[in-house]
């Protein structure tokens, strides 16, 4: 008997309180549903900013929107809700973000390349007509 | 003393119930300064206001999680996601400017075309103009050259009808116009009404032609005097000036020389010979009033 230094009483209080985090934990997760709604807006975001060259004209916010979505499927398969709908949001604006820098970037570009067009056309005419 | 402890204690009571009003988060903090920063630039709040607006609704709820007491990775969550949103607005704003740029330089690209195509229409236009008053010019001075010569060759053909008249001949002296014996009376230097007719055509043509001048010359046969033949000869040369002078030829266009029996045209070996000597002859000068010498 010696390997019984618990008192039947002690054990039943352990069980009781496991039993109640238990529950906790079910409840915990069952008051987070799964983001899929938001992991799929997520995705999509990473997907037009990688496709609009976001990985070229923003490459530390691509890669910070692909880290987090990639965080953010793991915690799903997890069943981290509440964490995957946090890091999917973060994903989300972050690939917002490297998309709309990449737009003004590239429109940067094309209002500087026309301006120069501009100056040599009208260098090229002050010549012409002189 | 009591109303000093009294208001010591309300004033501490303040102080909590502020520091409970405005808990801490650097965060979020952050976040309400970028925003304060994107809220002052007109560009911004002109060209990206619905993304401005967004992040503004994304900071209200971390200052509202903050408030009810969420946990500190909630409301650093949300302050992740305003900051964001902040710096979303104002890429956009700086794409639409650089958008507006774009228009504004392709309008003035197309401007720029078009006055250059409107100087080049202008100049070639110029140049032909420029090309056609250099032909109308030329045409303008042919037609006057054309009317120049048109008008000499009249001159020419005028004064050929006159010379004809004056039954001029032409030799290496210049004209030539012989007044026959025939038209004096015998050994007198008056001339007949017939030779007066002919000195009126002489008259006619130096009066028309005021650059011609005339000489005079007398000539007579071998027969009588020598002196009284050179005498003869000066005066029907002097009578022809006389003659011409009144029909208005002044004297100083007209010389006048008496040669006597010198220089016959023919030998004096018969009557109708001497007669061809006997002779009067007017050399018309060229338009100079040069007359070759004998």
């Amino acid at each position: 008997m010696m390997k019984k230094p618990h008192q039947p009483g002690s054990l039943q209080v352990t069980k009781i309180v496991i039993s109640l985090i238990a529950v906790l934990f079910i409840s915990a997760c069952a008051s987070v549903p799964a983001p899929t709604e938001q992991i799929a807006i997520s995705n999509e975001a990473v997907k037009n900013a990688n496709s609009a060259g976001s990985s070229e004209f923003a490459p530390v916010q691509f890669r910070s929107a692909m880290g987090k979505m990639e965080a953010a499927n793991r915690a799903m398969q997890e069943k981290k809700y509440a964490l995957a709908r946090q890091l999917s949001e973060q994903a989300q604006v972050d690939a917002q973000l490297a998309l709309e820098m990449t737009r003004a970037a590239k429109a940067q570009k094309a209002s500087d390349a026309l301006q120069e067009d501009n100056r040599v056309l009208r260098q090229e005419i002050d010549r012409k007509t002189k | 003393m009591k109303k000093y402890i009294s208001l010591a204690l309300t004033l501490l009571g303040f102080s909590i119930l502020a520091g409970c009003a405005t808990p801490k988060n650097d965060q979020l903090a952050d976040a309400h300064h970028s925003y304060n920063n994107a809220a002052i630039n007109p560009q911004v709040t002109n060209l990206a206001a619905l993304e401005l607006k967004d992040a503004d609704n994304t900071l209200n709820k971390a200052d509202y999680a903050l408030v009810n007491g969420e946990s500190t990775e909630n409301v650093n969550h949300l302050a992740y996601l305003a900051k964001q949103k902040v710096m979303i607005a104002e890429e956009a704003a700086k794409r639409k400017t650089a958008e507006l740029a774009v228009t504004n330089a392709t309008a003035s690209r197309n401007l720029t075309r078009l006055q250059a195509r409107t100087a080049e229409a202008d100049d070639a236009k110029q140049q032909v103009a420029n090309i056609q008053e250099t032909a109308d010019q030329q045409a303008l001075a042919l037609a006057a050259a054309n009317a120049r010569a048109a008008r000499d060759q009249e001159i020419i053909a005028q004064q050929d009808v006159l010379l004809k008249e004056l039954n001029a001949r032409k030799t290496k002296r210049g004209l030539v116009v012989t007044l026959g014996d025939v038209l004096f009376n015998t050994n007198k230097a008056q001339l007949k009404s017939s030779g007066t007719r002919s000195m009126q055509k002489l008259a006619d043509f130096l009066n028309k032609y005021p650059q011609h001048k005339v000489l005079i010359e007398g000539y007579t046969d071998s027969s009588g005097s020598e002196s009284l033949n050179q005498k003869l000869s000066e005066r029907r040369a002097e009578t022809v000036r006389n003659t011409l002078g009144s029909m208005g030829i002044s004297n100083e266009r007209i010389g006048t020389q008496g040669y006597g029996e010198m220089y016959p045209i023919v030998a004096n070996d018969t009557a109708a010979n001497r007669q061809m000597n006997r002779r009067v002859e007017i050399i018309l000068s060229d338009e100079s009033g040069n007359i070759g010498k004998r």
